[in-house]
């Protein structure tokens, strides 16, 4: 193969694959673009162009074009670190287009965190940065038990186009009830710490320093892309809790 | 003082762990990843218990995650991403961000303004903490390439 041949379906498909793979899975922008140039060099194909935003590729060589729609954006690092060593080694000519198309479309096969983790871990990071907001044990208790019957409904709230917003909107609503509830039942160190702590696993600080890295790298569309779509979870959240606690408030109204 | 240095470590500890298990990262990864999301905790918590600025203590504390960050992604070759996900969460103002949101909600212009205006300034020194590192990291693994010792 020399620099000039045109490439053929399967590379070009090989190439989309990959940088799909990464946007979808929360990679900086800069990173995917790194990824699919690396790829290209090691198949041969000097004069590639990428440009990729958190919607959409456009991968160009040797004047052949694909175009990706990107619809489904979450964070699965795993898959990060999968598709990264499947390109150095397509790079380093130890892996051909053929096998790397079938890696990856392992990687992307296989299952993404069990609900069992996701609980878990939910309920973990819950109870943990109620600590930093001025929860003491008591707290770190309550805010464990708010947080696994939160993570534990999501599922059933992030199907559909608005997933993400919903999901943000009742896990906000949610976290303010059970927090008021259970003071009622148990009273328990700082209500206002155990609702702070639940919600972090859903505020989206995670986009946000995506957003700062995207930025900070000169992809501005997608630091800004990813800056609204944070803002606009915090939002639905935020709305959430309001929600939350002027129902608890008018609820406990109506019980006195 | 101590005190609640010991609660933020811990808080910190717990939730970076969480996070990476939330994020699926590597296992391998996932000690490293939390360990330096506390060291960068209390980095911050330290600083601002010395009275330096806001704007101060974060650029520091992320200039240190992301130095740690990157050099874990070279032993352990695997990109800096995984480490940075996790371990900047503690710092980044996740929560200011809600609470600017909650006063707007609550139509309390004013606490809105300055919480907001909060969340942008710490956004703003963690990029330029996390730029500066990466960009010394980035200048440095391209000199060695162009030496001629392969790396991955």
């Amino acid at each position: 193969m020399n620099s000039n041949t045109k490439p053929n379906r399967q590379e070009m498909e090989l190439l989309c694959k990959a940088a799909q793979l990464m946007l979808e899975n929360g990679s900086e922008t800069y990173r995917v673009e790194e990824t699919v140039l690396r790829m290209a060099r090691g198949l041969r194909h000097e004069h590639t162009s990428i440009a990729a935003f958190p919607t959409s590729i456009f991968v160009e060589v040797d004047g052949c074009t694909h175009v990706r729609r990107i619809s489904r954006r979450g964070t699965n690092t795993m898959r990060i670190a999968q598709v990264n060593e499947i390109s150095r080694r397509v790079e380093h000519g130890d892996m051909d287009a053929q096998a790397a198309m079938q890696a990856l479309d392992e990687a992307a096969r296989m299952p993404g965190v069990p609900q069992r983790t996701l609980v878990f871990s939910y309920a973990l990071a819950a109870a943990s940065f109620s600590l930093l907001f001025g929860g003491d044990a008591g707290t770190f208790a309550a805010a464990f038990f708010i947080g696994m019957l939160v993570q534990a409904v999501q599922p059933l709230l992030i199907q559909g186009e608005m997933g993400a917003l919903f999901g943000n909107f009742a896990g906000g609503l949610l976290t303010a009830v059970l927090a008021q509830a259970l003071h009622g039942l148990i009273p328990y160190g700082s209500v206002n710490a155990a609702i702070t702590g639940g919600i972090m696993p859903l505020l989206s600080g995670l986009l946000m320093t995506t957003a700062v890295r995207d930025t900070m790298y000169g992809d501005l569309i997608s630091g800004m892309a990813r800056a609204l779509e944070a803002l606009l979870l915090a939002a639905s959240v935020a709305l959430g809790v309001y929600t939350g606690l002027k129902l608890a408030a008018m609820m406990g109204g109506m019980l006195l | 003082m101590i005190r609640s240095l010991l609660t933020g470590a811990i808080g910190a500890f717990g939730g970076t762990l969480a996070y990476t298990f939330l994020l699926n990262a590597p296992r391998k990864t996932l000690l490293p990843a939390s360990l330096t999301g506390v060291a960068g905790y209390v980095l911050y918590l330290l600083l601002d218990g010395l009275g330096c600025s806001m704007i101060f203590s974060y650029f520091l504390a992320t200039a240190a995650v992301s130095a740690l960050c990157e050099i874990e992604a070279r032993v352990m070759r695997m990109p800096s991403t995984i480490f940075l996900l996790s371990a900047l969460v503690p710092l980044v103002p996740g929560y200011t961000f809600y609470s600017a949101m909650l006063a707007l909600v609550e139509n309390n212009g004013m606490l809105a303004a300055s919480e907001g205006l909060k969340a942008v300034q710490i956004v703003a020194s963690i990029a330029v903490g996390a730029a500066v590192t990466s960009g010394c990291f980035r200048a440095l693994s391209r000199r060695r390439r162009a030496h001629g010792t392969p790396r991955r």
